[in-house]
């Protein structure tokens, strides 16, 4: 990895009338790095990706891709970069050759370029026996696939890669992942949204939380995890769970902090193994029935939900308390 | 260049969709055979039994223009009364009545502008709408020939008061320079044997139902804007580097290359299924193809960039492809008091430079208008979906 930055983004906003989906953004990304951003839907992952793809316009702010302005140079700028959406934006009733070799076209490769890349990339993302098939016949892991080697035809200086996991089963997943991390190794400079923790723990040197169109942290997932303090986080679901319960709960000693829906409770800790039994104690005597139970150590989950009050990949129902102000 | 790979991609997935070559291709071509079946014996139409009606029982000038249609093959024509004529008309008997108003002949001869009444059975509105047609076609040439008539009358004889039977001679001249003007019979009349001259319905509908169809398809490709930006294609596209104008003029050229396809692909079809001839000018028939597609490839652009979604283009679109085809003649033919309004519409003008060709064999002299008309139409469409399709890109 070097220091040279490829992108510098800098007090970024998109307001659509009174909804500001990106406040304020500013971070850069160097050269060779994988920088994720983690946060749960709606947080304004993708609409700051889309306005470095030079797709939406900002309302205020600046932001350039290797040192040329999205905005004022949006050829020049789109010309560096490769763009793997969230959505399958392919060609259904194309075959993955086909589509590889019209988006080629898009990017502007003559032919005696274009067609040994398509062929590289068939085999990169190991589709090459399934080049001629029709796209819509495909498994959801293969469009992933083909739709991932379009973004990397033009042999763009930075990738950006839009919840490229999103929909697809865990086997699928991890060897998307794998193949993002060997692009990495080659050097490809990757900027990737997501809102789950495997990828972003997996592939990214740093990591931006992202909530409500703001950006709360940036660092490497160590610095992240030191920033909060290092709890554990111990997690529960209870049928029968009640306010008085919680806050039973809330008054043990070792608890830091809590954060319930109803029929969840994540309790961080300092130490979580001990807490357990004692927590689950509580609950029975209490009345509630204890479904599930498990003790994590720090993660990046851990951060998330210190920062936001919320679980990053149940955006919705959570309440917060804190044990200790 | 990268517009036109565009327009091919688009041009090649249209064309692997089976429901779209069905609504292109298969369904105009059952249609016309089926018109073809329903409205007359052998698939075409025999004459047309008119009754001509004068202004006052057994005036000289309805047996004159009685005698005078009489000497067009494709029309059998008696004289009566109105309410005689109406009788036959309700009954079936006669297909139409011509009602000659009072003056027409001072008209005729004054080259004034020619109105003649047509009274017909809105249920047999077929063979009433073609003799309607002809009538109005007559009227035009009526005119024009009263105008000259009226020239030569004067540069022989002065300022000397005419006859009724001088102006009677003068119309019977005028009508046989009319049909003499005709220098080809129109294709509508087509022999079937020496004896009989049969209009082929086919011929109306051919056209008439190809610009329909095109149009709906022209709907279904141009709603390709919406589902591209659904499935976020359309997104990928602008996020690689090229320009947004050459994103739009990919997706104009590909509905209009379809266009083209599948209206010359109908225009042979008609030709090779039901022997529809389009006449002696196969560069008048190609120019008036390539006209109307643009047209239409125009119109339904616009509504798809005037719509937010692909759902909206397309009941948007079928409401005005509906209500174009039955005011324009696309499904039957237009009458007198929908005319001032069928000239407003994309359908009239397109089939009536098609019409031009294939009934009057007219070439390029006679679809000027409706080809200048039609291109005219074609024209504003495309610059107001450019227009529409830039401000759609820069929201």
């Amino acid at each position: 990895m070097r220091d040279a930055a490829v992108i510098e983004v800098e007090n970024l906003t998109k307001r659509y009338g009174s909804v500001t989906a990106v406040d304020s953004v500013s971070f850069s990304v160097r050269e060779g790095e994988v920088f994720g951003f983690l946060g749960p839907n709606g947080a304004g992952k993708t609409t700051t990706i889309s306005i470095l793809s030079c797709l939406v316009r900002p309302t205020s702010g600046t932001a350039r891709i290797c040192g040329v302005d999205v905005v004022r140079n949006s050829l020049a700028a789109r010309s560096k970069i490769g763009v793997v959406p969230q959505e399958i934006a392919l060609y259904g009733t194309l075959s993955a050759r086909d589509n590889l070799v019209f988006w080629g076209r898009m990017y502007g490769l003559p032919d005696r370029v274009l067609m040994p890349r398509v062929d590289e990339l068939l085999e990169v993302v190991g589709l090459t026996e399934r080049s001629g098939g029709r796209v819509d016949t495909f498994s959801g892991g293969m469009k992933r696939r083909i739709n991932i080697a379009i973004g990397l035809l033009h042999r763009p200086t930075v990738l950006f890669l839009d919840e490229p996991t999103v929909g697809i089963d865990p086997q699928t997943r991890r060897s998307i992942l794998e193949l993002v991390r060997t692009l990495n190794e080659e050097g490809l400079t990757i900027l990737y949204t997501t809102h789950y923790l495997e990828g972003a723990e997996f592939l990214c040197d740093r990591i931006g939380i992202m909530d409500v169109g703001r950006l709360i942290a940036v660092g490497t997932k160590r610095e992240l995890i030191e920033s909060i303090g290092a709890t554990d986080l111990v997690r529960i679901s209870a049928k029968g769970l009640t306010t008085s319960l919680v806050s039973e709960i809330e008054e043990l000693e070792p608890v830091e902090r809590l954060t319930h829906t109803d029929d969840r409770v994540v309790v961080n800790a300092m130490s979580g193994s001990n807490l357990l039994p004692v927590v689950v104690d509580v609950l029975t005597r209490g009345g509630a029935t204890v479904v599930s139970a498990d003790v994590t150590e720090p993660n990046l989950e851990s951060v998330f939900l210190h920062m936001t009050g919320k679980f990053l990949e149940e955006p919705e129902g959570g309440t917060e308390s804190d044990a200790q102000a | 260049m990268r517009a036109l790979h565009i327009a091919l991609k688009d041009l090649r997935i249209k064309l692997a969709d089976r429901n779209t070559l069905v609504l292109m291709l298969l369904m105009p071509v059952v249609l016309t055979a089926i018109m073809g079946f329903a409205f007359g014996s052998d698939s075409g139409i025999s004459e047309v039994r008119l009754a001509v009606v004068g202004p006052e029982k057994g005036s000289l000038l309805a047996d004159g223009a009685a005698t005078l249609l009489n000497r067009i093959d494709i029309f059998e024509a008696e004289v009566a009364t109105e309410e005689e004529a109406r009788e036959a008309v309700s009954s079936g008997r006669l297909s139409a009545a011509i009602a000659l108003p009072p003056g027409i002949l001072d008209a005729v001869v004054g080259g004034d502008p020619v109105e003649i009444r047509v009274l017909k059975d809105p249920a047999s509105s077929i063979k009433a709408g073609i003799a309607e047609s002809m009538v109005e076609q007559f009227a035009g040439f009526a005119s024009a020939g009263g105008i000259l008539g009226r020239g030569i009358y004067e540069t022989i004889d002065g300022d000397a008061p005419m006859t009724d039977a001088e102006r009677l001679g003068l119309a019977g001249w005028m009508f046989d320079w009319m049909r003499d003007a005709w220098s080809e019979p129109p294709i509508a009349i087509e022999s079937a044997d020496q004896e009989v001259r049969r209009i082929d319905v086919r011929s109306y509908f051919a056209p008439s139902l190809a610009i329909f169809f095109l149009l709906f398809t022209m709907i279904g490709s141009a709603k390709s804007l919406h589902e591209e930006r659904e499935a976020g294609t359309l997104g990928r596209l602008r996020s690689a580097p090229i320009s947004d104008a050459s994103i739009v003029a990919g997706k104009l050229l590909g509905t209009y290359l379809l266009a083209v396809v599948q209206l010359l692909g109908l225009l042979a079809l008609a030709a090779l299924l039901f022997g529809v001839s389009w006449g002696s000018s196969p560069t008048a028939v190609v120019v008036m193809a390539l006209v109307t597609a643009a047209g239409a490839a125009a119109i339904a652009t616009v509504i798809a960039a005037a719509t937010r979604t692909g759902r909206q283009t397309e009941q948007v679109g079928t409401i005005a492809v509906l209500v174009m085809s039955a005011v324009g003649g696309s499904m039957w033919p237009v009458t007198e008091k929908l005319e001032p309004v069928a000239r407003f519409t994309f359908n009239y003008w397109a089939q009536r430079g098609f019409n031009q060709l294939v009934l009057y064999d007219a070439g390029f002299e006679g679809i000027t208008q409706p080809l200048l008309i039609t291109g005219l139409i074609a024209a504003v469409a495309f610059a107001l979906a450019v227009a529409l399709l830039a401000r759609a890109q820069t929201q």
